[in-house]
C-alpha cells in the first residue's frame, strides 16, 4: 500500500517535472524601473469567474500600456501588475492588499464586492497608497472621507437616481405615460440604498411607486410570489434591482405570467445585461430594459479592446473586466501626469485627472470629486433585442431604437 | 481522547499533585513560548504579519472553542455567535458612544458569557448531547446572523465601520498599519487566554467538567453539579472567544454579519482545534500554527513557484484545493489531531 502511494508520488513529481520542462521558464523578475500595480479580486471561491475576468482585464491594460511605451513621463517606465487573490472574503482581501504594498505596489485596483472593498480601502488610506476601484457600488465606502479612495463607476445612489430620470424620459420620447411602478430588489445595503434613491427620484417626477416587494439573496430558488406581489397594484412598469441569479428568475416568473405590463426594468441589476442573459433566460429575456454603468458599445476604442480581450482570454469581455481595465488607465494617467511614481504624489496626480475618452458610457470624462466619486459616471440604458443586448436610450449612445412598451 | 486519566482524576475530590506540577510545567512551556514568539516580528517579512496576526486571532478562538468541546465534551458548531458578540459590543460601543475597545472588549467577553450560558442552558435543559447540540448552536449562530442582517442599530447588512484616527492611540487600539503591536497585543492575549485555561483545566471545575465529559451520569451520582459545570465551561469559552471577536474588529476595522456570525466564523473556530488535537492545552494553538498560514504559505509558492511547479502559476483557486487535500489527510492520518497524535507516540 505504502508503496503504491510512494510510487504514485513519484510519478506525479515526474509528471510535473516535465511539463514544467515543456512550458519553459516564464518571467517574473522585477528590473528597477518598473512600476508595479496590486490588483485584488476574487480570484478563488464562488466569484472567481468575474475575479478572473477583471484581473484579465487589468493585466490587458497593463500590456497595452507598456507596448506604447511605457511612462512617458517617467523614461518610458514599464508597468506591472501583481495579482492578489480576496477569495472573495473581507479579511483576506485585506492581507493581500497589505502584502502588495509592502511588496512594493504604489497603487491598487479592486475589489467588485463592497465590504472588501471596505477593506482595502481602509488599508490603502493607512499606508497613503491610491486606490482605485473598479467595481463596487456601495455609497458607503466613499462617505467615510477617505483621501486615497476612487471610484470611476456611478454609486448607489446615483444609479437609482438616474433610473429614475431615464424611466421618465424614456417614456416621453415613446409618447406614454407611467404613473405607478413596483419595485422588487434584494435585501441590503445594495438593493435598499438602490431602491431608496429611485422612489424618492421617481416620485418628484410624478411616479407613484406603488409596491415595494423584498427578497432574500440566499436560499431564492423561485420568484414567482415576489412577481404575483408586484403585479396586485397593477403596475406600469416593474422595477428589479438585484444579482444574476435572482434576477434571472424574475424574468422567468415575469414570462411565466405574462402581464399586462408595459416593462421590466432593471436597475444597476446584475443580470439583464450580462453577455449570457439572453441565452441563459431565452424568451423570458426579450425586450427587457436595464439601466446600469456599460462598456461603450458605441467606441472604437472599447470594441478594439474587447476584441483583443476575447482573442486572448477566450472570454467575452463584460463591463466589469472593461472597468478594471479602465482603473489601470487611470493609475498610468496619474503617473503620467504627476510624473511621479510616488504613491502620495500619484494620489494628488489622480485626483486632478480629467481623463477623455472613457471606455464606458459616461456623460463626460472620468474626473474625481471631493470624495473621490467620478463625477460624471452615468447610466445608461440597454435592451435586449433579438437575442442581442442593444445599448438604447440615451441616444447618442444607442446602438438600436427603444422599443417601449416592450411587448412582452 | 484523555479518557483513562481524566476519569482518575475527576474521581478524586482534589486535584492530585501530579495536575499541580503539570501545571506548573505548562506554564513554564507558556512563558518561554511567549518570549519565543515575542521576536517574531523582526525575524518576519513585513508582508507577513497580517498573517500572523490572523493566525492569533484564530489560535485565541480555538483555544474558546477548545475549552467548551474539547474539554467540555459540548461540541459546538456555532461559536461564531460568540465571536460575533464580541466583534459587534467593539464596533458599536466604539462607533455610538467612543468607549475604548480595550473596555467594549471586557463588555463584549461578559455579554457572550451570558449569551452562552442561555444557549447553553437551554440545549442542556431540553438534554440536546452530541450533534444535535452542535446543530442547535450552529441553529443559534445563524439566528445571529438573520438578526445582524436585520437589525437598524447594526447597519444591516452595511455593517459598521471602525474610523480611521489620524494619529496613534494606545486607548483607542490604532496603530500604524505595520505596527508590531498589531501583533503583540493579540499575542499577549493569546497568552492571558491560555494561562486562563490552563488553570482552569487544573483546578477543580475544570476536573469535574471533564469528569462530566467521561460520563456524566457517574459523575452526577458522585455528587457534581453537572449543569452548573457545564456552564462554567460555557461562560468562559465563549468569553474567550468573543475577546478574539472583539479584537478582530479593531485590527480590520470593520465588521459586518458575514464577518462575525458566518458560517465559516464557526468552522474558523474549531479547525485549529481539532486539526490540533481536541481537550489539549497546546493542540489549537498547534494547530492555528499550521492552519494560519497554510493557504498563505501554498499561495504564495503558486504565485511564485519553484522551476518544476512553474506551470501552476496563476492557476487560481488551487491553493483552496491543496489545502482542503491537507486538511483530510491530517483527519485521516492523525485521527488525533497533530499534538495529540506526537504526544501519543512520545509516551509510547
Amino acid at each position: 500500500m505504502t508503496k503504491r502511494i510512494l510510487s504514485a508520488a513519484a510519478i506525479v513529481v515526474a509528471m510535473f517535472g516535465v511539463t514544467a520542462c515543456s512550458t519553459g521558464g516564464g518571467d517574473t523578475a522585477s528590473a528597477a524601473d518598473t512600476i508595479m500595480i496590486g490588483s485584488v479580486h476574487p480570484l478563488s471561491g464562488g466569484l472567481a469567474g468575474v475575479g478572473g475576468l477583471m484581473n484579465d482585464g487589468a493585466k490587458l491594460a497593463i500590456e497595452d500600456i507598456n507596448a506604447a511605451g511605457g511612462i512617458e513621463s517617467l523614461d518610458g517606465a514599464l508597468l506591472e501588475l501583481i495579482d492578489g487573490d480576496s477569495q472573495g472574503s473581507a479579511e483576506t482581501g485585506q492581507s493581500e492588499a497589505q502584502r502588495l504594498i509592502s511588496a512594493g505596489a504604489v497603487a491598487l485596483v479592486g475589489t467588485y464586492q463592497s465590504d472588501v472593498t471596505q477593506n482595502v480601502a481602509s488599508v490603502a488610506e493607512r499606508a497613503k497608497v491610491p486606490l482605485v476601484i473598479d467595481v463596487a457600488v456601495d455609497d458607503k465606502i466613499l462617505s467615510q472621507g477617505y483621501q486615497y479612495s476612487f471610484r470611476i463607476q456611478p454609486d448607489a445612489s446615483s444609479m437609482g437616481q438616474s433610473g429614475a430620470n431615464e424611466l421618465v424620459a424614456m417614456a416621453a420620447a415613446s409618447d406614454l405615460t407611467i404613473n405607478t411602478v413596483s419595485y422588487i430588489h434584494i435585501e441590503g445595503a445594495f438593493g435598499g440604498s438602490v431602491f431608496e434613491a429611485f422612489k424618492a427620484e421617481a416620485e418628484g417626477l410624478g411616479i407613484t411607486v406603488a409596491k415595494e416587494v423584498t427578497y432574500s439573496g440566499t436560499n431564492f430558488s423561485d420568484a414567482t410570489t415576489q412577481v404575483a406581489d408586484a403585479l396586485t397594484v397593477n403596475p406600469d412598469v416593474i422595477v428589479v434591482t438585484g444579482y444574476f441569479p435572482d434576477n434571472l428568475l424574475v424574468a422567468q416568473a415575469v414570462k411565466a405570467m405574462s402581464p399586462d405590463i408595459k416593462a421590466v426594468y432593471g436597475i444597476a441589476s446584475g443580470a439583464f445585461d450580462d453577455s449570457s442573459f439572453p441565452t441563459s433566460a431565452g424568451e423570458a429575456a426579450s425586450g427587457i430594459l436595464s439601466a446600469n454603468y456599460h462598456y461603450s458599445a458605441t467606441s472604437d476604442r472599447a470594441a478594439d479592446i474587447r476584441t483583443r480581450f476575447e482573442a486572448k482570454y477566450g472570454k467575452a469581455m463584460e463591463t466589469s473586466a472593461m472597468l478594471s481595465y479602465q482603473a489601470v488607465e487611470v493609475i498610468a494617467a496619474g503617473l503620467e501626469e504627476g510624473a511621479s511614481a510616488d504613491p502620495v504624489e500619484l494620489r494628488d496626480a489622480i485626483s486632478g485627472l480629467s481623463l477623455e475618452d472613457p471606455l464606458l458610457a459616461f456623460k463626460g470624462p472620468i474626473e474625481f470629486d471631493e470624495r473621490g466619486q467620478n463625477k460624471n459616471a452615468s447610466v445608461i440604458v440597454m435592451q435586449v433585442q433579438d437575442g442581442v443586448i442593444q445599448q438604447v436610450y440615451p441616444i447618442d449612445f444607442a446602438t438600436a431604437d427603444l422599443v417601449f412598451p416592450t411587448g412582452q | 481522547m484523555t479518557k483513562v486519566d481524566t476519569s482518575r482524576r475527576a474521581v478524586a475530590p482534589r486535584a492530585p499533585r501530579t495536575s499541580q506540577s503539570g501545571a506548573r510545567r505548562q506554564y513554564m512551556y507558556l512563558t518561554i513560548g511567549l518570549a519565543v514568539f515575542f521576536f517574531l516580528p523582526f525575524v518576519l517579512p513585513e508582508s507577513a504579519q497580517p498573517v500572523a496576526v490572523r493566525t492569533l486571532i484564530f489560535a485565541i478562538m480555538a483555544v474558546g472553542w477548545n475549552l467548551m468541546s474539547g474539554y467540555g465534551g459540548m461540541f459546538s458548531f456555532g461559536h461564531a455567535a460568540f465571536f460575533g458578540v464580541g466583534a459587534y459590543t467593539v464596533a458599536f460601543l466604539l462607533t455610538e458612544y467612543g468607549i475604548s475597545p480595550w473596555i467594549s472588549m471586557i463588555v463584549g467577553a461578559i455579554l457572550s458569557a451570558g449569551v452562552g450560558v442561555l444557549i447553553a442552558y437551554m440545549c442542556l435543559r431540553y438534554k440536546l448531547a452530541g450533534s444535535y447540540f452542535a446543530l442547535a448552536t450552529f441553529a443559534f449562530a445563524q439566528m445571529f446572523l438573520l438578526i445582524a442582517q436585520g437589525a437598524e442599530f447594526l447597519n444591516k447588512t452595511e455593517g459598521i465601520n471602525i474610523p480611521l484616527l489620524p494619529q496613534e492611540s494606545w486607548v483607542m487600539m490604532q496603530f500604524d498599519q505595520n505596527s508590531y503591536y498589531y501583533y503583540w497585543i493579540p499575542l499577549g492575549l493569546l497568552a492571558i487566554v491560555v494561562a486562563v485555561s490552563i488553570y482552569y483545566v487544573n483546578s477543580r471545575a475544570g476536573q469535574f467538567t471533564q469528569a462530566i465529559r467521561d460520563d456524566a451520569i457517574a459523575a452526577e451520582s458522585l455528587g457534581i453539579n453537572v449543569m452548573r459545570y457545564r456552564l462554567i465551561t460555557v461562560a468562559l469559552s465563549c468569553a474567550i472567544t468573543a475577546i478574539a471577536g472583539a479584537y478582530y474588529t479593531q485590527y480590520y476595522l470593520f465588521v459586518g454579519p458575514e464577518q462575525a456570525f458566518g458560517l465559516h466564523v464557526s468552522i474558523d473556530a474549531l479547525i485549529p482545534a481539532v486539526i490540533g488535537g481536541m481537550g489539549t492545552i497546546w493542540g489549537p494553538l498547534v494547530g492555528a500554527a499550521v492552519m494560519g498560514p497554510l493557504s498563505e504559505v501554498i499561495a504564495g509558492l503558486l504565485r511564485n513557484p519553484p522551476p518544476f511547479l512553474e506551470f501552476l502559476q496563476g492557476r487560481s483557486g488551487l491553493d483552496v484545493a491543496v489545502y482542503a487535500v491537507l486538511l483530510i489527510a491530517i483527519v485521516v492520518f492523525m485521527p488525533k489531531g497533530i499534538f495529540g497524535t506526537i504526544r501519543d507516540r512520545w509516551r509510547k
